[in-house]
């Protein structure tokens, strides 16, 4: 019974410790500052996303949950294709043109993402 | 297979995915009763899989199932749709996932291994419903039970970070 208990325990860490956080995915040692336009803007759950156009590519670039760009003042209205965009974040490991924001500054306003 | 991205493509396009994606509340809700429908699921499945591992001998098997196991169909009535539900918000997405796709094998396999469960082993319960050692198939698929259920919350956890 007592092995058992401890045999479950050690299951749960385990998968506790395979579990990544959100932002394992990116190279977080790797900053990465791109301006562009946006090409296409999704204000959409789980998290809203923007496809920037920079001089040499196209990045998706992965923001927050709706709810909380509200909540921090980037309105729907400023996400939208053709708007000039600033956002400092990090790379995806696999993904060659994925980055996920830590901030976006649209019109001077920076806010943060995180 | 490009008529497979043609069913997703439309469920992706209905008012309701729609709504998934576009409403503040309704991604929020659907994602918590999805998980408290698993939470039932997986807890009760785990309860009676322990009892068979040999925690709590003293209370009757097949009745503690019958109890447990009610609890855990009754609780797919909830977590089927909200799943669905969360799917259709970025089906083309999910699809593609090795994660995703890992997560509906494991699902399937603990079907299976259910199934299997009560068509072999189960079915001479009245030998060892109480104060009794579970055969030894019994506890093997009790024991997978268990780590298939795990397996398949850590994926479904993992989606968001893939």
């Amino acid at each position: 019974m007592k092995r058992l208990i401890l045999l479950a325990a050690g299951l749960v860490f385990s998968a506790g410790t395979l579990a990544h956080h959100g932002w394992s995915e990116y190279e977080s040692d790797k900053p990465l500052d791109l301006t562009g336009t946006i090409e296409q803007a999704g204000y959409e759950q789980p998290h809203g996303f923007v496809r920037l156009k920079t001089a040499d590519k196209t990045w998706l670039v992965v923001l927050a949950p709706p709810s909380r760009m509200e909540n921090r003042g980037l309105m729907k209205e400023k996400l939208v294709p053709g708007q000039r965009a600033s956002v400092h974040g990090y790379p995806h490991r696999s993904k060659a043109d994925e980055m996920r924001a830590e901030n976006i500054t649209i019109e001077g306003k920076t806010t943060e993402l995180r | 297979m490009a008529q497979g991205a043609g069913v997703l493509d439309a469920l992706a396009a209905t008012p309701l995915a729609g709504a998934m994606r576009e409403s503040a509340w309704l991604y929020p809700i659907v994602e918590i009763v999805h998980i408290a429908g698993f939470s039932v699921l997986v807890g009760s499945v785990v309860l009676f899989d322990l009892r068979v591992l040999g925690c709590a001998t003293s209370l009757p098997l097949a009745a503690l199932g019958r109890h447990l196991l009610r609890w855990a169909l009754a609780s797919l009535v909830l977590v089927i749709p909200a799943g669905l539900l969360l799917f259709s918000a970025h089906p083309g997405e999910l699809a593609a996932n090795p994660v995703f796709l890992l997560k509906l094998t494991l699902i399937a396999l603990a079907g299976c291994n259910a199934l299997a469960f009560h068509l072999l082993p189960y079915r001479s319960v009245a030998g060892w419903d109480r104060e009794r050692a579970a055969p030894l198939l019994a506890r093997l698929g009790a024991g997978l039970s268990i780590l298939l259920w795990l397996g398949v919350i850590s994926c479904g956890r993992m989606l968001a970070y893939v």
